[in-house]
């Protein structure tokens, strides 16, 4: 019953990490930029949340703010950073450095704006109730359904829609894409929406669950690295795999090892594969 | 031959070049003494630098008001991230660059990395945050104004056998103060016929608790005992209580901050505090309780009367220090806590032993709708 137990609380971690990981995954598959404020994303969709619930808007109006939040700081970052300094010829370290300190400064924003303390929305719904000896949330079965709603429809629109094809085409090649006379800048605008569109679930069942602090994007974005690489560089099915391997090799790991290496495992799971697959679970072979 | 008035040229020119010393005496005499904080004021521990922060600036204008001392105070502030190596490198600065002579720290891993290089420059460092066993005697500039994790241990452990509370499971920060009251919970369980059926040591970062919570109840113990710190303790305390555990759950003074407090899942948790001071009646507590509460509109914590004490007990060393013509360094500040070793702070009397730290009444409480209820 115990491993069961684990099994359930590892599939509910690792749907949001995996939900988080693909917004990543698509948006550096598409654009090649290392966009290390993802997790700042995640904290302002969430905390956009926190702050519909505490005017008491209601979750549906909650939710809107969390998206306009994520999409605004999606598009913001995309447009007065990255852009300018790519424009510039900018090196991957310079995007780096510039991400990292548009992270702290969010940090510090949210710091000023909503303390620095610990702040979670209380629900029932995170409430788990036992079920034949196993306890479960409805969160549980909400982020099922989410993860499993947005993977099939951002797999259509990535097959079918004519802008998921541009996108997937963007990724493979620049070139081609200003050949056909495609906008490589709108088809960015357009991988960060969706990337920063996709933080917001994960973002609203943490602040229902686990709760957040201003500082939770840190530990999103090395989550979203490692699901990123474990599931091979730019693909996202590769990424949502990784995301629910990650979630239940540290659930799982607390029943044979010391609950101190649960956070650890996903670690030495992702040395493992840069060891034995640098190319990840869906990612192309290395070509030398 | 008529008297010349003229000043004599030699005493004329010794003068004149005498006035830069004494104005360099008098730049020293105005020269602010430098006080440093060394507290987590960014991630997830950052509540209780802004918290421990609040009760040194109030201390700070009190002093100003009466006039304490002849000299300013300036406070300087370092972010230790609540990581000793944030704390080694914050002790660095403080000493090295703003040459502070007295120094604020809370968190047992940071007061371990700050602890030798304060003693190294013999300069002072005041505890008012970190509880871990081994801060006790850390060095002879290291001071607490905080009682220490085994006077809480050994408070609730009788209280929990009182209840018939007696297989504990343990939650655990694996760091100095996580193992320290590890030993010491065991030591005292023994002593009552109880013992830690299941214990889970975690990292600070940790975020997830749901699989902890599986295999505590798994385990069937009597109640949870964790010892972890900062906006941890809110997630531990609503992912078991989220995943079904109804057992009580008891700490430590660490959460007597209003995040967890206020948390609707902490109702009815269980922790040690040391005994409040808001009802004593010396004037020194009623300023401060009454300035607080204009201030802030909230009682004060056991955090903001630490750091409140460990700021008016450096005012009340050096003012006695200024009157006897005595430097003030790390030296003198000790001698002086030694031959003197009571003082009016907020509480009461504080009064220090030889190793320079403070003994407090501990008393068990429970939250009850946002506030703690003593119990003991």
């Amino acid at each position: 019953m115990l491993l069961l137990q684990l099994l359930v609380n590892g599939l509910e971690s690792g749907f949001l990490y995996a939900l988080t990981a693909v917004g990543f995954a698509l948006i550096f598959g598409a654009t090649r930029i290392f966009h290390f404020a993802h997790g700042a994303t995640y904290a302002l969709a969430g905390y956009g949340f926190i702050l519909g619930e505490r005017l008491g808007l209601g979750p549906l109006a909650s939710l809107g703010i969390a998206l306009a939040a994520a999409l605004g700081f999606g598009l913001f970052i995309e447009g007065a950073v990255y852009r300018p300094i790519e424009r510039s010829r900018g090196a991957f370290f310079t995007l780096f450095v510039a991400a990292f300190g548009v992270v702290i400064a969010v940090q510090s924003l949210l710091e000023l704006g909503f303390g620095r303390s610990y702040v979670v929305v209380s629900s029932p719904l995170s409430r788990a109730v036992s079920w034949n000896g196993l306890y479960i949330a409805p969160l549980f079965w909400i982020s099922l359904c989410t993860a499993l709603l947005l993977f099939g429809a951002l797999a259509l629109f990535l097959k079918l829609s004519p802008y998921g094809i541009a996108l997937r085409a963007l990724a493979d090649s620049r070139f081609l894409i200003r050949t056909y006379g495609l906008s490589e800048r709108r088809l960015a605008r357009l991988a960060f929406a969706l990337g920063s569109a996709l933080t917001v679930p994960g973002a609203v069942l943490g602040a229902l669950s686990t709760g957040l602090t201003p500082s939770v994007g840190a530990h999103i974005m090395l989550v979203s690295l490692t699901a990123a690489v474990v599931g091979g560089i730019g693909s996202m099915p590769g990424a949502a795999l990784a995301g629910i391997l990650l979630g239940l090799t540290e659930t799982l790991a607390v029943d044979v090892l010391d609950t101190a290496w649960s956070e650890a495992s996903g670690f030495v799971l992702l040395f493992l594969f840069i060891l034995l697959r640098p190319q990840g679970i869906f990612g192309a072979e290395l070509r030398r | 031959m008529p008297q010349s008035h003229a000043w004599p040229r030699r005493p004329l020119l010794a003068g004149i070049a005498a006035l830069p010393l004494f104005a360099i005496r008098r730049a020293r005499a105005e020269e602010p003494y430098v006080l440093g904080t060394l507290f987590p004021m960014a991630g997830p521990n950052a509540e209780y630098g802004t918290i421990f922060t609040a009760g040194a600036q109030m201390a700070l204008a009190h002093i100003a008001e009466d006039k304490m001392l002849s000299r300013p105070i300036v406070l300087r502030a370092e972010d230790s991230q609540g990581t000793p190596q944030g704390g080694a490198v914050g002790m660095s600065k403080l000493v090295n660059v703003d040459h502070a002579i007295y120094v604020l720290v809370g968190f047992t891993g940071v007061s371990k990395a700050a602890a030798p290089i304060a003693a190294r420059a013999k300069v002072i460092l005041v505890n008012g945050g970190g509880v871990g066993p081994d801060l006790a005697g850390l060095s002879p500039y290291y001071w607490n104004v905080i009682p220490l994790a085994p006077d809480e241990i050994r408070t609730i452990v009788p209280y929990l056998a009182s209840q018939n509370l007696r297989r504990l499971a343990f939650i655990y920060i694996n760091d100095p103060f996580g193992n320290g009251v590890r030993q010491s919970l065991k030591a005292e369980l023994a002593k009552v016929g109880g013992s830690v059926v299941i214990e889970d040591a975690i990292l600070p970062t940790d975020q997830q608790f749901g699989a902890i919570a599986a295999r505590i109840r798994d385990a069937k113990p009597d109640a949870v005992y964790f010892a972890s710190y900062g906006a941890q303790q809110a997630e531990i305390i609503k992912q078991l209580r989220d995943s079904g555990i109804t057992l009580p759950l008891v700490t430590y003074s660490g959460a007597n901050i209003p995040s967890v407090e206020t948390l609707p899942e902490a109702e009815g948790l269980v922790l040690t505090t040391q005994a409040s001071a808001l009802s004593s009646d010396d004037p020194v507590t009623q300023r401060f309780v009454r300035d607080w509460r204009a201030k802030y509109g909230t009682d004060p914590t056991a955090y903001n009367q630490n750091y409140y004490n460990a700021v008016r007990l450096f005012a009340l060393l050096t003012a006695s220090l200024e009157k006897a013509g005595k430097p003030v360094n790390g030296d003198t500040l000790r001698a002086e806590l030694l031959a003197r070793r009571r003082f009016p702070l907020v509480g009461g009397e504080g009064v220090f032993d030889d190793l320079c730290d403070i003994s407090m009444k501990i008393v068990v409480n429970r939250v009850e709708k946002g506030k703690l209820v003593p119990l003991t």
